[in-house]
């Protein structure tokens, strides 16, 4: 597919302009689940475990049914679609006779108020016996460690290849040991011999915790049924289809007889492509009768939401004196929680093919543990490998005495090499983000900037580069001419970051008018054509091609129309200010107006003009992201002042710049908050002990320079007018940045995130007992 | 329990509701008055998605009961402005800020107490007076800069 050349005049792609749904948004208008309330609606509320493991004996539900307004109460027992061995979350709609992590439903409630609602819950009467809990992922696979999936469960990899794209062998033989559900292992080379021909040797063990995806809209979902047995769901969701999959596949009903309406999503990143709470809440609508409508609070989102999984990383690398990379060893531990479903592959290749090692063997596993279960948090696993393999080309750097940047560009693959798997790597402006960030003031100054620190305000600078393999998914858009000349573009892809406008404005290049004139709506489940999540950075990427596709489509009929009635030659005919007229000859024209009409009028033997495009995608456009951070340290505190944040991203060709730029600093924030305070904290019986947001620190204003961003633009192959994904790279290298731009103000390396005051305090006072000097 | 009779002005009007004595403010204006432009994130005042100006202060209206309201003026991001943007939200429009949008009336609110406060904000004025809105999908910087927009537009404004 060749990027769509145009010459055209139009105002559509590469213009920084408003979402046209802006209004709505900051004036409180627009709807999200929790603010629609259609008649007769209940409230949903789910009684949950309040431990991490424990086998439920008895569930006494008599005195919550006889609460007046309650109007239906379920357990387990009630639904007859619960399958013993859930393979995922969503299957798992309450817990059948074992609780499997704190927080899991066990029984759900209906009532007229959320207050009658919340009394039913504290009616219920469960009689627990607590198991052992597996709780550090580490032990969890040591013989003996009490098993969390029942016996024979498979594995779930359908995110995997949904969100990353990225093809793998499995592990060579099932593993037989407990708890572990999925293996990778990949190995090229000789590790032996490159690690006794190598002249340095880091091995480390790297560890970043469970961090929630911190969405500001909890999961919500408005379930309703019709006495013909058609559901409805407003959801709050990052892919309708998938959520409709998913639920009829719970529910065991035909996906035709559920129309998923894509209502406005209070941010995702990840969380919310799995169907959570919407099989329940739809089993409550079917009890009553009635709509329910169900929206987790902040306590549960928590406890009980599809955060990412903790990462574990043991990395050994081995270089020669001259910088030559020699050999690489990993073993990679993902926390699946209590469900199967991380991405494995792509830390493999980001550790093994992000540089050139000429031998690896990496070895990868998935564990369960008796915590909530996992999902995909932008560019799943991306940081927390970046963190690892960044710090160690870091730190061979240092020990070669080596320029950083100059190590790191060598070594960098470039577009045709090989990944672990194999494949070759897709063009990709790595090094072009690498040399441009490498340029920047902030990195170009920083000996000055830290010769400008003192004894209390040690100063440094750290800069990583990671980034984002490009997730693919077929999906469908149509553009129709409406009779009065103007464009209706149809999707179902859910908007949440402002993707809309960029489509309409592929659509308006495209097609040739200007983007003013072009409407996109997002249509629910019955209407709009099949498509993907909005996950992956693959919405401009895929759903642009299928946009500007279905945009050609539209031009096409209308010029075959238009030259009918001017008798020219199609080849002859161009689209000026909403005009077909013949090249060269401009009063010979025809408006786009007329056209539409004729496919409108009683009697017209002029069609419609439908455009229609349906692809398939199998090239991937990788988008890298470097990060520059220049910081402060207060040795005595551990306390860290950032002071200049820089972002330098390729995006392709940035279609809108203000919404990649939104992209870059939002991303860039969630990256720093995996690197400087988050994490989802749990006492040694598996119940989580920070469940708030006072607890759950998220950096907010206060704690934060402006995000400065640089945008790159390495046009990619396939994707439409040269646009590659955007949302995943920023969340990438942050963690990495400020690990190194720590050890540059200080000289310690940490391995563990958050990159805490408490952590860099502690690691200063280990260092002094240890009887090392000050910073180098 | 019975229910109370609340009167106060909300956006400028007088209003009269019943209303439980335990429901907040928030759940009040959501759904008793049907102003859904407060959201909530959190219901424990972390997050500022549901902040309302009590008496032109900004307050997170998921720790105010309703009843605390009583005589008392209310102003939500329905009443920001009256027919057209305030210039809040036309510098957060034209700057591309919104995306996911649920943290915006929040962050709209403790703003505009921000511009009731200091007429030209410094970015450390702006930074803490919306510390106590998280957003998770802007990253902040454009809000400061919009904001910082929207006193400067406002100011000529008055000096006009």
């Amino acid at each position: 597919m060749s990027t769509m050349k145009t010459t055209r005049d139009v105002r559509g792609v590469g213009l920084a302009i408003p979402r046209p749904d802006g209004p709505e948004k900051v004036t409180g208008r627009v709807q999200y689940v929790a603010d629609i309330k259609p008649r007769g609606l209940l409230h949903g509320k789910l009684l949950r475990s309040p431990h991490a493991h424990a086998r439920i004996l008895r569930i006494d539900t008599s005195r919550a049914r006889a609460l007046p307004g309650v109007r239906a109460v379920l357990t387990a027992a009630d639904i007859p679609e619960l399958k013993r061995k859930a393979p995922t979350r969503a299957h798992a709609v309450l817990a059948i006779d074992r609780a499997v992590f704190a927080g899991q439903p066990v029984a759900a409630v209906a009532a007229d108020e959320v207050a009658i609602a919340e009394e039913a819950l504290d009616l219920i009467d469960v009689q627990y016996e607590v198991l052992p809990a597996a709780v550090d992922p580490l032990r969890a696979m040591q013989p003996g460690a009490p098993p969390v999936a029942d016996a024979g469960t498979e594995a779930d990899t359908s995110e995997a290849l949904a969100h990353s794209a990225v093809a793998m062998a499995k592990g060579e033989t099932p593993t037989k040991a407990v708890n572990v559900s999925q293996t990778s292992h990949v190995k090229r080379g000789d590790v032996a011999k490159g690690f006794a021909d190598s002249e340095v040797i880091i091995e480390q063990t790297y560890r970043v915790p469970m961090v929630h995806q911190g969405y500001i809209e909890p999961h919500a979902v408005l379930a309703e049924w019709d006495t013909a047995g058609n559901l409805t769901l407003w959801a709050s969701t990052q892919g309708s289809f998938n959520t409709r999959s998913e639920v009829a596949d719970v529910l065991g009903i035909e996906e035709n007889r559920i129309k998923v309406i894509p209502i406005e999503c209070g941010g995702g990143f990840g969380g919310k492509i799995r169907a959570l709470c919407e099989p329940i809440t739809a089993l409550l609508a079917r009890a009553t009768g009635r709509p329910v409508r169900y929206v987790m609070t902040r306590r549960e989102e928590l406890e009980a939401g599809m955060p990412a999984p903790q990462v574990i990383i043991r990395l050994k690398t081995g270089a020669k004196r001259d910088g030559s990379l020699m050999a690489l060893e990993a073993e990679t531990v993902l926390e699946s929680g209590a469900f199967s479903g991380t991405v494995l592959a792509v830390s493999a290749v980001f550790l093994g093919s992000l540089y050139r090692w000429p031998a690896f063997d990496i070895k990868g596993s998935e564990v369960l543990t008796h915590k909530p279960s996992v999902a995909a948090y932008r560019a799943p696993v991306a940081p927390q490998t970046i963190f690892a393999i960044d710090a160690q080309m870091e730190q061979l750097a240092r020990a070669l005495g080596l320029d950083p940047i100059e190590f790191r560009a060598r070594h960098l693959s470039r577009p045709g090499e090989p990944m672990v798997n194999n494949q070759p790597w897709a063009s990709n402006g790595a090094h072009e983000v690498l040399a441009r960030a490498a340029a920047h003031p902030v990195w170009t100054e920083r000996a000055a900037w830290k010769a400008g620190g003192t004894r209390e305000r040690l100063r440094g600078t750290g800069l990583a580069l990671g980034g984002w393999l490009g997730g693919l998914q077929p999906t469908g858009a149509t553009v129709k001419l409406n009779p009065d000349g103007t464009l209706s573009v149809l999707t179902g892809q859910v908007d949440i970051a402002g993707t809309n406008i960029a489509l309409a404005q592929i659509a308006a290049s495209a097609y040739g008018l200007d983007v003013e004139k072009v409407k996109i709506t997002t249509g629910d489940t019955d209407v709009a054509p099949v498509t993907g999540l909005s996950a992956g950075s693959k919405t401009v990427y895929t759903v642009g091609v299928a946009v500007m596709q279905a945009a050609q489509d539209a031009r096409r009929q209308t010029l075959e129309i238009a030259a009918a009635e001017l008798e020219a030659s199609v080849a002859d005919l161009e689209i000026v200010d909403g005009r077909v007229v013949v090249r060269g000859v401009p009063d010979r024209g025809v408006t786009l107006t007329q056209i539409g009409r004729k496919g409108n009028l009683y009697m017209s033997k002029v069609p419609p003009v439908l455009g229609t495009a349906h692809p398939a995608f199998s090239q991937q456009a990788p988008a890298f992201a470097a990060q520059i951070a220049r910081i402060e340290i207060d040795p005595d505190t551990g306390e860290l002042t950032l002071h200049d944040f820089v972002v330098v991203q390729d995006a392709g060709r940035a279609i809108n710049p203000l919404g990649v730029e939104g992209q870059m600093q939002g991303g860039a924030v969630q990256s720093l908050g995996m690197a400087l305070t988050e994490a989802l904290t749990y006492d040694d019986r598996g119940r989580l002990t920070n469940p708030s947001l006072l607890d759950y620190r998220k950096l907010t204003a206060a704690d934060l320079p402006n995000i400065e961003t640089i945008i790159v633009e390495v046009p990619s192959p396939a994707g439409p007018f040269g646009a590659r994904g955007v949302g995943e790279p920023p969340i990438v290298p942050a963690p990495a940045a400020i690990a190194n731009a720590i050890e540059d103000a200080t000289g310690v390396r940490i391995t563990e995130c958050p990159l805490t005051s408490e952590r860099i305090a502690m690691a200063l006072v280990a260092r002094s007992s240890a009887g090392a000097g000050g910073p180098r | 329990m019975a229910k109370h009779i609340l009167r106060c002005t909300v956006n400028d009007e007088p209003i009269e509701v019943l209303v439980q004595p335990y429901v907040t403010l928030l759940d009040a204006l959501r759904e008793d008055l049907g102003l859904t432009g407060p959201k909530e994130g959190c219901g424990t005042g972390d997050c500022g998605a549901c902040t309302v100006h009590l008496d032109g202060e900004p307050v997170a209206s998921c720790l105010v009961l309703a009843m605390q309201a009583r005589e008392r003026s209310v102003r939500t991001i329905e009443g920001l402005a009256k027919g057209t943007l305030h210039p809040l939200q036309d510098a957060f429009v034209r700057g591309g800020i919104p995306q996911c949008g649920f943290c915006i009336p929040g962050v709209l609110m403790a703003a505009a107490a921000v511009l009731g406060r200091h007429a030209r904000p410094t970015e450390e004025q702006i930074r803490y007076g919306i510390a106590g809105n998280l957003c998770r999908c802007t990253g902040y910087t454009k809000m400061v800069a919009a904001i910082t927009e929207a006193a400067a537009s406002m100011q000529e404004e008055t000096l006009r």
